[in-house]
């Protein structure tokens, strides 16, 4: 009882949450409302063919061995003389960003999109979008 | 005989959310006492150390952040300055600013998970989801800063990896300025909280002496009055230029370790504007290193420490001439805390206050079992 006598204001201050009850809450309602990314997040992966000179330096790299370089037959630069690309293993990727680090002509980017959602697994090998 | 056929043997966790990740511990029951634990680590199967040593350095950077889920950064800043020690690298003064920035910003947004955990481990929700949201505006300057919310893979042996976008010290000025006005909220509902001076008080209380002599760490000691900190014993980056205190408190149990945690939010804060008001304008953030396959370490070794939101927190590393690196050994406080320390606090005390000690000793199981 003696306890309780000393520390009437413990007892009464935590009732201060009630104030909360009355301010805007502050989670979002998704996905009507979507969380605005900042410039420089890194999601998925991007590689400008105009510019990609395959040196493989991005496969290199990957501590998670999640890059392929794999041949491709549509038009590419010409001086792509190994004549392959990368392509990123997702179940693999940390996003470490290390590959972009080191690709030469910095074809090979991270840009700010990073939702994706698949029925098959096979989708998670996915080749950067050419821009 | 008799009281021995009446205890009950369980395992609190490694499912259990009073734990802090995944580690278990088998307890003794004699009714609702505890009169034996034995922690159990194993869950996660990783062995960074391991990992590390296959790898080459700049490979191994992108591993040791995940030594340690709520702070990453402690272990990209140990790893980066022992290659630097190791290759003779000097970074700038304001790779140096930024990472005492960032590394502050890692201590807020870890010591407001850890009021998260230790406020739900007596049934105090609210404030979990107080100081969850907190931590996620911190996440979004990090986002910002490095492209990551968690494993942020930013502190770089040479300096940092990218500059500070445009406006964000201004935005981190005004995140301490909501902070510093939430603070009084916690104060009310948690730290000045009958209901938790009630459960803390008194327990879990670390012996003065075994504290120093066994090698326990962070809040632990301070809690025990003890003022140890690596900033101000042994400093690195600017902290011998930036004012702060050391907070102690006498109290040797929960309640004290949670007091000096609550003021070290309130030095954090401190550290973090005198870093605003002092980062350099100019200046590379970047040193030159060798690319990839030619970065070597010589035959030598060295051991870096930092003080983590749980406390000290070091690496040993040795180089062997080669781009590979020979050794590297992880010292944290959740070993000696989770072992030796948590398994003699628990002996006689109630079930219910197992996630309470827990929590108040930083432990942190992916470390253990680096």
């Amino acid at each position: 009882m003696r306890d309780i006598d000393i520390d009437i204001k413990g007892a009464i201050s935590p009732f201060s949450a009630v104030a909360k009850l009355f301010e805007h809450p502050n989670t979002i309602c998704y996905p009507a409302e979507k969380k605005s990314i900042p410039k420089g997040y890194r999601g998925f992966h991007t590689n400008l063919l105009e510019t990609c000179i395959g040196c493989a330096n991005c496969q290199d790299i990957c501590m998670n061995d999640a890059i392929d370089m794999i041949t491709i037959t549509e038009e590419k630069n010409p001086k792509n003389s190994s004549g392959c690309i990368p392509r990123i293993d997702y179940g693999r990727c940390c996003w470490c960003s290390l590959c972009t680090d080191v690709c030469p002509p910095s074809s090979l980017k991270l840009e700010e999109d990073c939702i994706f959602a698949t029925d098959d697994s096979n989708n998670f090998l996915y080749m950067p979008k050419d821009r | 005989m008799q009281k021995n056929r009446e205890l009950i043997k369980i395992f609190h966790g490694p499912q259990h959310p009073g734990i802090t990740g995944n580690m278990s511990i088998e307890l003794d029951l004699l009714g609702e006492t505890i009169k034996g634990a034995k922690t159990h680590v194993g869950y996660l199967h990783r062995g960074f150390e391991k990992l590390v040593e296959r790898r080459t350095i700049i490979q191994a950077f992108t591993i040791v952040c995940r030594i340690c889920v709520p702070e990453p950064d402690p272990n990209e800043e140990n790893f980066a300055r022992a290659i630097e020690n190791l290759a003779g690298i000097e970074i700038s003064e304001k790779a140096k600013y930024i990472r005492t920035m960032v590394l502050e910003m890692a201590r807020l947004s870890s010591l407001m998970l850890w009021m998260g955990g230790q406020s739900g481990s007596i049934g105090l929700g609210t404030i979990g989801q107080w100081s969850i949201y907190d931590r996620d505006l911190i996440l979004d300057l990090f986002e910002e800063l490095t492209g990551g919310r968690v494993y942020h893979m930013y502190i770089y042996p040479g300096g940092v990896r990218r500059e500070l976008p445009d406006g964000f010290l201004g935005r981190l000025s005004q995140l301490l300025d909501h902070l510093e006005k939430r603070l009084p909220l916690y104060d009310n509902v948690f730290f000045e909280n009958s209901t938790f001076k009630k459960r803390a008080i008194g327990v879990g209380v670390v012996n003065r002496d075994e504290a120093l002599r066994n090698g326990y760490v962070g809040q632990v000691l301070r809690g025990c009055g003890i003022k140890r900190d690596v900033r101000r014993d042994n400093p690195y980056l600017v902290y011998e230029k930036l004012d702060f205190e050391i907070p102690t408190f006498d109290g040797c149990d929960v309640y004290a370790r949670a007091m000096v945690r609550r003021q070290e939010i309130r030095e954090s804060i401190k550290i973090l504007r005198q870093v605003i008001e002092q980062m350099p304008t100019e200046g590379a953030i970047m040193q030159k290193i060798p690319k990839h396959r030619k970065f070597k370490i010589p035959k030598d070794d060295t051991f870096v420490a930092v003080e983590s939101a749980r406390g000290e927190y070091g690496f040993y590393m040795a180089g062997d001439g080669t781009e590979q690196i020979r050794r590297m050994q992880v010292k944290g406080p959740s070993l000696i805390h989770g072992f030796t320390l948590l398994e003699n606090l628990l002996v006689d005390e109630e079930l219910s206050n197992v996630a309470l000690i827990m929590n108040s000793l930083g432990i942190c199981p992916p470390e253990i079992e680096r």
